[in-house]
């Protein structure tokens, strides 16, 4: 079984700073691996212990996305491959384009695992983009996931009901993070992961033309919280009673 | 281009939402018409543009999300929309990617408010986790994700039903079985109070001293993601946060909760949110009204006897 698994070497929301303007700084700011991708590197490496084989991560990414594939090798993926453009961070587009022609170019891959969305930006378009690109059956937001030689059977987790869905292979699958508990690397893993083979692409090697995108990026600003951050003092009872004068006034709970 | 905006969601009540924000942004420009995208047969229930278009043959509105594309891919190269606004649901998603590679136009997603400028559409929308809105545009035509929540239902009656045949369309994958989720009787999305539970919550059987406060302030229980993906005590459904439920109650009471960006993403849109929590640097202080430092095993005791004190003194 051949499995590749797609991660995105994300801004740190958490650690993402506002300059005084109302600008994020999004130029040297933190980053990782995309919270929800280490979920499907798991299940790529379930897949892989139960079914043999092998898995491959892959990223889009400037140089420093590096550090993600890093992460995944030292998880447990056997190799890494690097396609070294920046996509634009909000152009699920071009990155489904890039990485389509990555596949295509490393492969043939049996699954295709992604996670349901990145972390920083969560559009959750990339994989069913890359499914169609692909010519490829896809299953979106699996939160169980059985593979056998001939096929997949799989339980897709939506709003309001669960489904049971069959595949053939090869296939795309997006999961969601409840499906599993991502491993975390022992030391040692993290220090072999270095030695694992990683290949690097660029766009010119696959033959991807840098199309003008059909989307720009006009603003961004930090959403303002208009929260008045009052603190009640007191002990229990007495903050309890005070709580609930300040949610009568509010209106939102009946008197 | 026709300068038809098409709308559509499986889900009733989203595709009324969608079709407010179509029918909101066709009366802001000139030569915009709104139109529902039904397919198979048409709901009666999905109101809010003023034009219908019934799609005959291949599935209904919640087939298999490829079979859906697929439908409106051949209606959309014979009727040429303008634009078309897929409801952000988990198949809405896989609907509108499939149609931008498809039809080969841009994709903006999980727009919040929509526009049109200079020939433009354009979409506000939350990223990283909500700390940040982006302003991002395409050319025409185009596709976008509109979020749920971003538009109120209208009462606009579509005055015309025009009907086009896509005829069959075969799906790659199988659907075995599809059954309800075992929420019980939590609706998160229409409670007006919301009591949501954190890791401050020691061990799953207290969960029913927050129940009962929730019964009492005749509210819904929600939680945030350790509880029910990591520590499973509640079902999935009750997981607010940016890949759980969004949540805009009147009221939502933060017991336990630390206040990651992916929790507040979940929740910002609460009317008034008061939080109690033992760190008096917990994040979810910067992101409430009212905060009390301390713990919830003495303040949930304390707010039941102060709800019962102030309905006995009415």
């Amino acid at each position: 079984m051949k499995i590749a698994v797609c991660v995105k070497h994300a801004v740190d929301e958490s650690e993402l700073k506002i300059d005084p303007s109302g600008k994020p700084q999004l130029d040297g700011a933190a980053t990782k691996m995309g919270t929800f991708d280490k979920n499907a590197v798991e299940e790529a490496l379930r897949v892989k212990a139960a079914a043999g084989g092998e898995a491959t991560a892959i990223t889009v990414g400037k140089a420093e996305a590096k550090k993600s594939l890093k992460e995944a090798l030292a998880m447990g993926a056997d190799r890494g491959v690097h396609v070294v453009v920046d996509p634009g961070a909000l152009d699920p587009r071009r990155t489904s384009e890039l990485l389509a022609a990555a596949l295509t170019k490393t492969g043939p891959y049996d699954i295709i695992m992604c996670s349901e969305g990145s972390s920083d930006t969560y559009t959750g378009l990339v994989p069913p983009m890359l499914a169609e690109r692909l010519v490829l059956p896809y299953i979106g937001y699996v939160r169980k996931l059985e593979v056998s030689a001939s096929g997949v059977r799989a339980e897709r987790s939506l709003e309001e009901s669960l489904e049971m869905v069959e595949s053939s292979i090869p296939l795309v699958v997006s999961v969601v993070s409840e499906i599993n508990e991502p491993r975390y690397p022992t030391l040692i893993q993290i220090m072999q992961a270095s030695k694992k083979p990683v290949q690097e692409l660029g766009a010119d090697q696959l033959g991807t033309p840098d199309s003008p995108p059909a989307t720009t990026v006009l603003s961004m600003s930090a959403q303002s919280s208009n929260r008045k951050r009052i603190i009640i003092e007191g002990s229990p009872d007495e903050a309890a009673a005070k709580l609930l004068d300040a949610l009568v006034k509010e209106g939102v709970i009946q008197a | 281009m026709s300068g038809e905006i098409w709308s559509l969601s499986e889900s009733t009540s989203v595709a009324s939402e969608v079709a407010a924000g179509a029918q909101a942004l066709a009366n802001s420009m000139q030569g915009f018409v709104a139109v529902i995208i039904d397919m198979k047969e048409i709901r009666d229930d999905v109101h809010g543009a003023k034009k219908r278009l019934l799609l005959k043959g291949g599935e209904n509105a919640s087939g298999p999300p490829e079979v859906v594309a697929e439908s409106i891919f051949r209606a959309a190269t014979k009727l040429m929309p303008s634009v078309i606004l897929v409801g952000a649901t988990r198949n809405g998603r896989e609907v509108a990617s499939r149609l931008a590679i498809k039809l080969r136009t841009g994709c903006l997603a999980e727009a919040s408010r929509l526009s049109l400028e200079d020939g433009r559409l354009v979409a506000d929308r939350s990223v990283y986790a909500g700390k940040v809105t982006a302003r991002i545009s395409s050319s025409l035509p185009c596709v976008s994700t509109v979020r749920a929540g971003s538009y109120s239902r209208t009462d606009d009656i579509p005055g015309e039903t025009q009907e086009y045949e896509v005829g069959e369309i075969a799906a790659k994958t199988k659907t075995l079985s599809s059954s309800k989720k075992e929420s019980g009787t939590v609706d998160l999305k229409s409670a007006k109070v919301i009591i949501s539970a954190g890791r401050g919550v020691k061990k799953k059987e207290d969960l029913s001293m927050l129940e009962d406060l929730a019964k009492d302030m005749k509210g819904a229980l929600g939680c945030s993601r350790p509880l029910s993906s990591d520590l499973g005590w509640l079902p999935e459904e009750h997981h607010i946060g940016l890949t759980g439920v969004n949540v805009k109650p009147d009221l939502y009471l933060a017991l336990g909760i630390s206040g990651q960006l992916q929790h507040i993403a979940g929740m910002k849109d609460s009317k008034v949110v008061a939080a109690v929590n033992t760190d008096k640097d917990a994040p979810i202080f910067q992101a409430s009204d009212y905060g009390i430092v301390g713990d919830l095993y003495l303040l949930v005791p304390a707010l039941r006897r102060a709800l019962t004190a102030r309905r006995g003194t009415r």
